[in-house]
Formats: structure tokens, C-alpha cells, sequence
């Protein structure tokens, strides 16, 4: 149980009570939605709460990423970007504030980014990423859903 | 506290010979505290009887809005205490982005959906967004909650003492996934429900009918059997019934219902179906 003033200042629906504790186990209906629909398109998709915890991601995703996300967990921004590794086309390592899901968590808009990872089992791929924000019909952020999508040898980037 | 059903329909009001024993009136549930306040679960076409019934002074009026689709809101205009100068009443209800709860209500109430404008009703009404952390009503604890269901929608748990009602007529918490395995932290409403001493949940559908209303915002008889035990409520009342099922097909229902919940390990003692007029009373955990 946390505070409510120091981690839900903004425009959080409940879970909160009268002597100042959250209960952090209860996910916001926005996230619990987005993760259904993850759980119901083979789509890979990627979900992070407002802390930027990754919170799941589908089995899509994790054919790409080399395990289910029952086997990884909840993981802080720190721990899944490094994790997966995200690179440049040179094999720079990316920034973890310039990772779209990040970006979009961050700075409220949506992101876009072509970008590699590897696998948990040690594959390497292209992929597209497209984040965006999740806020809540009140208002305040929930986290953030990102889509990627592989890029196989030869394909273009995106328009 | 005691609880009143005075409308235990959903969708649309079905009044006739076919649905006279569990009603035809839409959600409408009083709630009395102990020391006699009064909280009003949704203003559905039940809530007419319900002011007929609030014939002399009474206190404050607590109305708690789950959201606003007609069947929960459609009582309101008929309300008899909201058009007596004396009456003081406060209305709670899910906030939104594009405007207030009273401008959304008042899209209702005002022409030409109807002859009177709020703001020509006699009574001291205020209307709020139901707050972001517990409040107090009288002597009750109460907690607001978003919930699946279309458009924004609040559960809502009144806790007096060691008894609590959870409320949460209109919610489809297994849309997109299944509950008997979900951990329970993405079970939406599941914290509210958690443990109530009696928890009123929908169970428009039942399993046959719920494919073709995926996504509708209501659950199937065994998703509200599997909440309800997922969260352990005590008891569990079925409520905001399809304006398709009479009485008779809810009594099959009821069957059907009670055999699920034995096969959750229930006592089916502790299962009921929401019936207009049903009068329950919570009482506190030591006398249970």
C-alpha cells in the first residue's frame, strides 16, 4: 500500500481509501481492457503501466520475444529494455526515454519507432513499434500499448 | 442496513401478467443505514414506486448513479420527492470528459424528452462526481469503482460496520478473457466485490444467448457465477434481468443458477434472484 498523494495525485478512480492508502494490486479498467484485447488479437502487442512497468504482453509477443510473459513477470522500464535490448540498425543500444512505449508514457503523445531486439532465446529481429498513451476517460494516465509488428528481410519501412 | 428491491429489470421496462412476480420496473435499490439514511442504488423506473413509498419528511435523499443509459437514470423525472420544495437530495454519478453529470442528466430532463427542466425542479438537488477516494454517507463507508461495461460505469460498495453491499448491475468482466484463471488483479470490479456481505450483480444473458451480446457490457449467468466466486461474496443476488425473461424462465434460470453455484462449492441458499419488492436485511457479521 502506497500513498495516494505521492503516487495518484492526478485524477485516479478509486482503490484509494479514506486513511490514504492505494491498493496497488487492483489495475485500473483501463489497463485490465487493454490487456483483454491484447489477449484476444495475435497482434503482438506490449502493455506498461503509469509507472512504466511492463505489466504483460500477449503470446504474439512472445513468439517474438522468446518467452510468455508468465514466464518473465512484471518487470521495471530498466529491466525489460535492457532485457530485449532494443538496438539501432548500427547495434547502438536505444535509449530507454527514446523508446516509443516510453515516449508515449512520458510525453502523453504517440510514438513510432523501427528498431531491433533479441529475443530471449537469442534471436535477433526487425520490428516496427507504434505506442500510444492510455488515458482515462477522467483523465490521468494508466500506461501505455504499443503494437509491433516484425519486418522480414527485404520489406521496406513503413510509410 | 437494509436493502429494497424496487427494480430488478434491465434494458427497458416490462411491465405485464409475464413478469409480475420478479417485475418489470427497472434498477432501482433502497438502501437504509442504520440510523436511517438513505441511499438510492440507480434511478431506473423503480424509483417512481420507491418516492411513492417516501410519502412524509424524509432526510436527505442519496441517489448513487451507476451511469446514465435510460434504464438506470428513466425514474428520475418521476421521483416524487425531487418535485417537493422541502426534499434535499444529492446525486453522485460517473464523471466524463464532455461535461457535467448534471448537463449529461439534464440532456433527459429538459426538452423535448421531457416537459420539466432541472432547473425548474422544486427541490434542493446537488448533483456530483462520484469522488476519486471513499467518502461518507451517514454512518456508511462508500467506494466508487469503474467497471466494463459501454461508457463509463461505476460499481459501487456501501460498507456500514462489518456488513457491506457491493453494486454492480451492469458489468461484463469476462469480456476478452476467461475469470476462473485470471489473477485477480485484472479482474475489474474486483476489489469492490471483494468479500461483500452481499453482492447484486447483472446477469442479463444466460450462456445460450450471450454469443450473440459479446461486448454488450452484460455478463452470462455463469461469468456472474464465477465472479461472485472469485470474490467470495456471502451472498449473491442476480439482478438487471433481460426484458425477454418472464417469470417462468427465470425461475429455470434460478435452477440452473443454483446448480452452477453448488459447482463452485456455494450454498445455494446464498443465491437469489432480484425480485421487485424483495427486502433483505445485512446483518452484522457477528450475528450471521
Amino acid at each position: 500500500m502506497r500513498s495516494v498523494a505521492s503516487s495518484y495525485a492526478g485524477r485516479m478512480r478509486p482503490i484509494a481509501t479514506l486513511d490514504g492508502t492505494v491498493n496497488d494490486e487492483q489495475k485500473p479498467l483501463e489497463l485490465i481492457l487493454a490487456r483483454n484485447l491484447l489477449s484476444s488479437i495475435s497482434t503482438p502487442g506490449f502493455l506498461v503501466d503509469e509507472h512504466n512497468e511492463l505489466v504483460f504482453y500477449n503470446d504474439a509477443a512472445a513468439e517474438l520475444l522468446g518467452k510468455r510473459f508468465e514466464e518473465v513477470g512484471r518487470l521495471p522500464a530498466e529491466e525489460w529494455s535492457a532485457m530485449f535490448g532494443p538496438f539501432d540498425d548500427g547495434g547502438e543500444p536505444i535509449p530507454v526515454e527514446e523508446l516509443p512505449l516510453v515516449v508515449a508514457l512520458r510525453h502523453n503523445r504517440p510514438s513510432y519507432a523501427r528498431l531491433h531486439v533479441h529475443s530471449l532465446n537469442d534471436e535477433r529481429h526487425e520490428i516496427e513499434v507504434a505506442a500510444l498513451p492510455l488515458v482515462a476517460n477522467a483523465g490521468g494516465f494508466r500506461g501505455a500499448l504499443a503494437i509491433f509488428w516484425p519486418i522480414h528481410d527485404g520489406e521496406g519501412t513503413a510509410a | 442496513m437494509k436493502i429494497k428491491i424496487w427494480g430488478a429489470r434491465g434494458s427497458i421496462p416490462s411491465p405485464g401478467p409475464e413478469t409480475l412476480r420478479y417485475g418489470g420496473n427497472t434498477s432501482c435499490v433502497q438502501v437504509t443505514l442504520s440510523d436511517g439514511t438513505i441511499i438510492v442504488l440507480d434511478a431506473g423506473t423503480g424509483i417512481r414506486s420507491l418516492g411513492l413509498a417516501l410519502a412524509g419528511p424524509v432526510p436527505r435523499i442519496n441517489i448513487l448513479l451507476t451511469h446514465l443509459h435510460l434504464d438506470h437514470i428513466q425514474g428520475l423525472m418521476f421521483f416524487a420527492p425531487a418535485f417537493r420544495p422541502q426534499s434535499e437530495m444529492s446525486i453522485w454519478g460517473p464523471e466524463a470528459p464532455e461535461a457535467s453529470l448534471r448537463d449529461r442528466i439534464a440532456r433527459y430532463i429538459s426538452a423535448p424528452l421531457s416537459p420539466v427542466e432541472i432547473r425548474e425542479l422544486p427541490c434542493d438537488v446537488r448533483f456530483m462526481d462520484a469522488p476519486h477516494v471513499e467518502w461518507d454517507i451517514g454512518p456508511a463507508r462508500i467506494r466508487a469503482a469503474s467497471v466494463t461495461h459501454r461508457g463509463p460505469t461505476l460499481g459501487y460498495r456501501i460498507t456500514e460496520g462489518d456488513t457491506s453491499l457491493c453494486y454492480i448491475p451492469d458489468h461484463e468482466p469476462a469480456l476478452g478473457t476467461t475469470l476462473g484463471d485470471l489473477d485477480r488483479a485484472w479482474i475489474s470490479g474486483y476489489d469492490l466485490a471483494c468479500g461483500a456481505s452481499l453482492l447484486i450483480h447483472d446477469c442479463q444473458y444466460t450462456d445460450g444467448e450471450y454469443p450473440d451480446h459479446v461486448g454488450w457490457g452484460h455478463s452470462r449467468m455463469t461469468d456472474a457465477l464465477m465472479f461472485a466466486h472469485r470474490v467470495e461474496a456471502e451472498r449473491l443476488l442476480l439482478f438487471h434481468h433481460d426484458p425477454l425473461h418472464t417469470d417462468d424462465f427465470l425461475d429455470v434460470l434460478h435452477g440452473s443458477a443454483m446448480t452452477g453455484w453448488d459447482a463452485l462449492g456455494g450454498d445455494s441458499a446464498c443465491l437469489e434472484m432480484g425480485a421487485e419488492r424483495r427486502e433483505i436485511e445485512l446483518a452484522p457479521a457477528q450475528a450471521r
